[in-house]
């Protein structure tokens, strides 16, 4: 069973998308420049046992609870050469409108199959929308302050501007939504996490989040890092240098932003004065006789290159921009996320001062001040973890991300080649003679 | 084509160089001067060259032979010179008439004049021609001496004014709305060509912004850092790039620019056409008045105001002695007239069959001309679209071993 190829843990599978969905539906057809409403979405619907199947093709019966233990044998011993074995799998897609009497918004199905133990069931379907993710990011800084959280997409869009429902915005949302939960899939401690499962797997979230709050404040523990305004003595030097990296990162990335909006821009201005030039060739051919064909040919081919070019610069816009505001957004969120780190060692560094100056006898160390300890020790070793893991994934996305970039003006030449290429013989055909 | 000019010697236009020297005003002035260089095409054995004539001229001059070639020969559509000042510029090339780019490509349509007349069947065995890329000194004298001058002025005239001509051969009042049209039509293209020009230039050039990023970038990598250091490079070679294919396709707008000063040239011949066709109208009608004039004197009758009838009926009637006086010399006026009428008649003919046979000729050289033009526009297009291919298929590799 070894051999074959394994996913990115940053994109995710791909094999889900082949595998046929208890849900699939006629959904592409309603995915037209409008989209169309659908009622009472609030409850995902329940699974159909139609063809349910596992990303290594076994089908499954979803009847018997025992069958998700035998599948669980089977997956076991379908083991990864580094051992490694994927256990859940998220999708996000089928984005679908709802016009409702307040508002109008837009919830996406989140697509779950696993065989972890900590779900009921081996498959769910619930729709989600924004305003849930942005929910399960809170609950998971919250929960997991010491872990690097994925960030989402940008919040707002500045309205009038961006059309929020149009195809494109909707479909860049979504492949960041999809990115974001296959992120905290691959992520040993988070895809664990309480909140996230209930995201998956609830059929009323809302419900969910109220009594979450209410629990909360009956716990009274705050599972919040209070930020005492301790000040931090020495930072260690891996996590100095960590934010040194960010720092110039995150700047970096927006100078590339910069330059790919001035690029796109650019090719906007160059695209507007190709469509004026193209049929100035044709209004040329109307005058002549023989050069008629030739000169509407090339009037054609000007044509052709500025789709290509529009195609282009949609692509850059849609799938090359989102992903490094993204990766900025991700850095601001690291940043604090060692912010965090640096309070936690300056509230431990100054408990043991505060101990040290009593000048007792206890050889011992009091308790909190061991508990602050921990913290620390912890907080460094999720970080380091995460910080490892990120370098990895980033240097994965942003190979992925420029080959993108490559790959997309290859093609647009490449259109534009056999567009020029294809006029040569017209233009030196010879008539037949008058 | 035998015995056209090209075939016989060899004419180039090698150097151009500023000069500084006193004008017809004597003012001191900076021009350039180009130098022309002929040489005899003979069946050449081995290691035997054929000596190199040359002599400098500049634009002022090629403007006077063009002036006397049109005024001389006004059936010929005559090839235009290369612009005298940079229009239809794009924000690099510079407006000024002493930049060395836009030298370079006056130096280069000067010896396409030179060639386009040297092949020319008629034009080339002009003898101010031949002396203009053979006799250094007293050239100028040498064609004032022809007194096309006088002719250039009136012709000027007849050029920019406006009359209507009666009955116009159908052919070169088409033919001229064609000119009208053509000029248009590539003074359009022009514009916008440059316009285009100017924005692709913006786009590749802003790809090298990626080059210096990249580097920074890459310095505070470890396994990213080569590939983008590399990948940068590309984006710089990108960046570049766009200045060899912009220069090139400045050649394929000169051949378009010459297109439209033909076609200037070919409105001229129209307009001659016409002028002569008026010419000869106004001849015929005048002739017409003038029999009439002469019928009336003879038989009495009056059948046209003139006021001549007029003072003569207020101070009495001519003599017959002085009637016969007028009749014979209206009568050697209408024998005149009708001579000259047949001799414009011939001439108009003439005109109309050796304009259209040039007219026929060009057409054939312009449609010949421009469609290599349009491949070698298809042709720049795709070398500029493999160099894009190649330089992005590089970054890719680049960012792949990221």
């Amino acid at each position: 069973a070894a051999g074959a190829p394994k996913p990115l843990p940053s994109s995710g599978p791909k094999s889900l998308r082949e595998m046929p969905h208890p849900l699939a539906t006629s959904s592409s057809e309603e995915m037209g420049p409008a989209l169309t409403p659908s009622p009472d979405l609030l409850l995902p619907r329940s699974i159909a046992d139609k063809d349910l199947g596992l990303p290594n093709g076994t089908p499954v019966d979803t009847s018997s609870p025992a069958s998700s233990s035998s599948l669980l044998n089977r997956l076991q011993l379908d083991d990864d050469l580094d051992g490694e074995t994927r256990d859940l799998f998220v999708t996000v897609d089928d984005p679908k409108k709802h016009v409702c009497t307040m508002e109008t918004y837009i919830t996406y199905r989140v697509t779950t199959k696993t065989t972890r133990a900590e779900f009921d069931l081996p498959e769910y379907s619930v729709r989600r929308r924004y305003q849930d993710f942005d929910w399960l990011r809170n609950k998971l800084e919250e929960s997991q302050p010491t872990h690097l959280i994925p960030p989402l997409p940008e919040k707002f869009v500045v309205k009038g501007v961006v059309d929020r429902f149009s195809e494109e915005f909707v479909e860049t949302r979504r492949k960041a939504l999809d990115k974001f939960l296959k992120r905290i899939t691959d992520h040993p401690v988070l895809s664990f996490n309480e909140h996230f499962n209930v995201f998956l797997t609830a059929k009323d979230l809302n419900a969910y989040k109220k009594q979450g709050m209410a629990l909360l404040s009956k716990m009274g523990e705050s599972v919040k890092y209070v930020t005492g305004g301790y000040k931090l003595r020495s930072r260690p030097l891996e996590f100095a240098a960590i934010g040194e990296y960010l720092d110039t990162f995150s700047l970096k990335l927006g100078t590339i932003d910069r330059i790919a909006q001035r690029i796109i821009k650019e090719q906007l201005e160059y695209l507007v004065e190709l469509r004026e030039y193209g049929p100035v060739y044709s209004t040329w051919g109307g005058l002549e006789v023989e050069l008629s064909e030739p000169l509407e040919g090339v009037s054609a081919c000007i044509g052709n290159c500025c789709t290509a070019l529009e195609e282009l610069s949609e692509d850059m816009t849609e799938d090359f921009l989102p992903v490094l505001r993204e990766y900025i957004l991700y850095s601001e969120s690291m940043k604090n996320v060692l912010k965090k780190r640096d309070q936690v060692q300056a509230e431990y560094e100054a408990k043991l001062e505060a101990v040290a100056l009593k000048k007792e006898d206890r050889p011992k160390v009091p308790a909190d001040v061991e508990k602050c300890q921990d913290r620390v020790e912890c907080f460094n070793a999720d970080l380091k973890a995460d910080m490892e893991r990120w370098q990895n994934n980033k240097r994965q996305d942003f190979r992925q991300l420029l080959m993108g970039m490559a790959d997309k003006n290859i093609q647009y030449y490449e259109k534009c080649l056999t567009a020029w290429e294809s006029i040569i013989p017209l233009l030196q055909d010879k008539p037949e003679t008058k | 084509m035998e015995d056209c000019l090209a075939k016989k010697m060899e004419i180039t236009v090698s150097e151009a160089e500023k000069r500084t020297g006193k004008n017809a005003m004597n003012i001191q002035e900076t021009y350039t001067a180009y130098l022309i260089e002929t040489r005899a095409v003979e069946s050449q054995s081995e290691g035997q060259c054929a000596p190199v004539d040359s002599l400098w001229r500049r634009y002022s001059e090629f403007e006077l032979l063009r002036n006397y070639l049109s005024v001389t020969y006004p059936h010929i559509v005559v090839p235009p010179l290369p612009e005298k000042r940079a229009d239809f510029v794009w924000h690099k090339l510079s407006a000024d008439n002493m930049d060395p780019d836009f030298v370079e490509r006056r130096r280069i349509g000067l010896e396409n004049f030179l060639l386009r007349v040297a092949s020319h069947p008629v034009l080339c065995q002009d003898k101010v021609f031949y002396s203009f890329l053979t006799q250094e000194g007293g050239w100028k004298d040498m064609v004032n001496e022809t007194g096309f001058q006088l002719k250039a002025d009136s012709r000027l005239k007849a050029l920019n004014a406006t009359f209507r001509v009666k009955n116009p051969d159908k052919r070169f009042t088409e033919l001229k709305h064609y000119s009208d049209e053509l000029q248009s039509v590539i003074s359009h293209l022009l514009r916008v060509r440059a316009r285009v020009a100017d924005r692709l230039y913006g786009v590749y050039k802003v790809h090298g912004n990626y080059g210096r990023v990249f580097s920074e970038w890459s310095a505070i990598e470890k396994e990213m850092g080569d590939g983008l250091q590399s990948a940068g490079h590309h984006m710089d070679v990108y960046a570049a790039s766009i200045d060899d294919i912009l220069e090139e396709e400045e050649h394929y707008a000169d051949l378009l620019k010459e297109y439209l000063f033909y076609a200037e040239a070919l409105r001229a011949v129209c307009r001659k056409h016409e002028l002569m066709q008026y010419d000869l109208e106004m001849a015929a009608q005048d002739l017409t008045s003038k029999k009439q004039q002469c019928e009336e004197l003879a038989t009495g009758t009056v059948r046209t105001f003139s006021l001549k009838g007029m003072t003569s009926k207020l101070f009495g009637q001519e003599t017959a002695e002085q009637r016969e006086a007028k009749i014979k010399i209206l009568e050697e006026q209408i024998q005149e007239g009708e001579e000259q009428l047949k001799s414009k008649n011939l001439e108009g003919r003439d005109f109309v069959k050796s304009a259209w046979a040039d007219i026929e000729r060009f057409k054939e050289q312009k449609n010949h001309d421009l469609k290599e033009a349009l491949i070698s526009y298809a042709v720049l297009q795709i070398s500029m679209c493999k160099k894009g291919i190649q330089v992005w298929t590089n970054a890719k590799e680049c960012f792949s071993k990221m």
